[in-house]
């Protein structure tokens, strides 16, 4: 009875410290959310303050600073560039799985799998000399094309390994009812995998999103996405730490929901499904 | 999967037999499907690296047009390797970066991990709260801890540190390498945390059922029985979490902008620098050579170790 009391004390004990390092862990983000709604003396007070009148006075000047165009910019450069993969990549993955022998399907995932290892920088010097040739500098439609490039590689393996999940029966059918390669995929494959694309197309936005290489070296006034804005706001215009917090907020705010959304899936999107 | 179907075939072949043809002849249909995918990637990926090799070769700097675009054999190279004072330390800095971020979060992740698998009131929530710090837009959330926790004067780790005696510290001048590490062991903290959870789902009840019954305490069940089943994510995590930490560069770039001297600077964001700071792009297309090499020894040494364990373990 008192090894039972015992376990059941270390078992609440255990229990407070989970939730004390997962706390400690997300706090930095919690505490910048606070800050955000800040006045900026009350932000770098010290003691820090934990009550205070909140404002949304940072809120607002994050907006009137441009918010809109480098909001805009993100959108678009995320979705159509996962768009625009999704278009390849899905019928890149059905030939894989279904039509393609097994050893050149495993080549091709070999050579996706490379790709995606290949360090970014390696490629910018090339990338830069060639965009600044074409005059697309500083251009969102480059944003777009190398983020597909980017986002390729993990839509098609994802998107394989949803389709060797899907049961073999259904597609024969359609295959003997003379249904077009065309007609298969969008009628029955992508609709079967629906919820493991929609998060793979998830998982690209995210990436989209958080791209900060690509964005500082190929962007200037035209095409420069949030964080972009972000970094540029504390060197322009000195330390604004309410209003830095509050910009920052709204632009973490997209990959946090669509992240905590596509949760389990995000290892797999990340390891190419050596882990499922 | 077709192999199962086969399998089932053969008891009645007139029916299943009917069915299993298409597969078959689709199989080995040519096909095209993949291959705008297979060009788009060789044109971004392949072409821009055997241009970057080209450009390796050639003396070429954007600033000084009338130098033009000699050929230079392997000077560059040279140049890099023996002349370059900065090469080596910033080699340096990047095997310190990646190996030190991946053993901290490697170490903050697994404990996550254990604790989260405990039937907790609340553990989904939990789990989706734990992986924030690698959702949260890195560049971003580097800016946010220089400024708000690490700062000199207003952060909120000196004010904690003065607690217990510690004067103000200047993170990112006295410890700029060591901060950058933090940051970075932070955001794949949760990396590990999920690759160990997903891991710790096949480790089987019975087993630790069993070494309870022996009366092993937790230490010794994670250390004998739960660590050794866990080598595959383990090996994946590793694997992984060093091919994307050597791209930091958002995080250095926000927070020391390689400095103070090259103290932060890494092989990749050097490359960057001299690119785009002092357009010498012959330089830089060396630089970026190295850096897929080194990406691709990193790689195989790591499979090769990983794959000669597990065969010295079964011989």
């Amino acid at each position: 009875m008192v090894i039972a009391a015992i376990r059941k004390r270390s078992n609440f004990l255990w229990t407070v410290l989970t939730y004390l390092l997962v706390f400690l862990l997300v706090f930095p983000v919690l505490w910048m959310v606070l800050t955000g709604f800040k006045t900026e003396i009350a932000a770098i007070t010290i003691p820090p303050t934990l009550f205070f009148q909140p404002t949304l006075d940072q809120f607002m000047l994050a907006f009137n600073g441009g918010f809109s165009a480098y909001f805009f910019n993100s959108v678009v450069a995320a979705l159509v560039s996962t768009a625009l993969a999704l278009v390849l990549g899905i019928p890149a993955a059905y030939a894989m799985v279904f039509q393609m022998r097994k050893k050149s399907s495993d080549n091709m995932l070999f050579f996706v799998l490379s790709t995606r290892f290949m360090p970014f920088a390696a490629i910018l010097v090339p990338l830069y000399v060639i965009i600044t040739r074409l005059n697309l500098l500083d251009n969102l439609f480059t944003l777009i094309i190398v983020y597909t490039a980017m986002n390729l590689p993990l839509l098609i393996w994802m998107a394989r390994s949803y389709f060797l999940d899907l049961p073999q029966e259904v597609l024969e059918g359609a295959w003997l009812d003379g249904a077009s390669t065309l007609q298969t995929i969008v009628r029955i494959v992508v609709p079967m995998a629906a919820p493991g694309l929609a998060a793979a197309a998830l998982l690209s936005i995210i990436f989209a999103w958080n791209d900060f290489f690509f964005a500082v070296t190929l962007t200037y006034t035209n095409a420069p996405t949030l964080p972009i804005m972000v970094a540029a706001f504390t060197s322009n215009e000195g330390l604004f730490l309410a209003k830095v917090s509050a910009l920052s907020t709204l632009v973490i705010l997209v990959p946090v929901a669509i992240g905590i959304y596509a949760q389990r899936y995000l290892v797999q999107g990340l390891t190419g499904g050596a882990l499922k | 999967m077709s192999q199962a179907n086969q399998a089932v075939q053969i008891p009645t072949p007139p029916v299943m037999k009917k069915r299993a043809v298409p597969t078959a002849a689709l199989r080995k249909e040519r096909t095209w499907l993949h291959l705008p995918a297979l060009a788009y990637m060789i044109v971004l990926t392949q072409i821009s690296f055997l241009l970057a090799v080209w450009f390796s070769l050639h003396s070429w700097n954007l600033l000084v047009p009338s130098e033009g675009f000699p050929f230079v054999g392997l000077a560059n190279y040279v140049n890099t390797f023996v002349n370059d004072p900065n090469f080596w330390p910033i080699m340096g800095n990047t095997l310190q970066l990646v190996a030190g971020s991946i053993i901290l979060a490697l170490i903050a992740g697994t404990v996550l991990a254990l604790l989260l698998n405990r039937p907790i009131w609340g553990r989904n929530v939990l789990r989706g709260i734990a992986t924030v710090p690698f959702l949260v837009t890195p560049s971003v959330m580097a800016l946010i801890w220089k400024d708000l926790f690490l700062s000199p004067t207003s952060g909120m780790v000196n004010w904690l540190l003065h607690f217990i005696g510690i004067p103000n510290v200047a993170w990112f001048s006295a410890f700029p390498l060591q901060s950058v590490i933090f940051i970075v062991a932070w955001e794949w903290t949760p990396f590990v945390m999920l690759v160990i959870l997903a891991g710790l789902q096949t480790v089987p009840g019975e087993v630790l059922e069993a070494a309870k019954v022996d009366g092993a305490n937790a230490f010794t069940t994670f250390w004998r029985i739960v660590f050794p089943l866990l080598r595959k994510p383990y090996q994946i995590a590793v694997l992984f979490g060093t091919i994307f930490i050597f791209q930091t560069f958002g995080e250095i770039y926000v927070t020391t902008a390689g400095g103070p001297g090259i103290s932060t600077n890494t092989l990749p964001y050097y490359t960057y620098r001299t690119a785009l700071n002092s357009f010498q792009i012959g330089q830089a297309a060396t630089l970026g050579v190295i850096g897929v090499v080194v990406a691709i020894l990193a790689a195989r040494g790591m499979l090769r170790l990983m794959t000669e364990r597990t065969e010295a373990e079964r011989g």
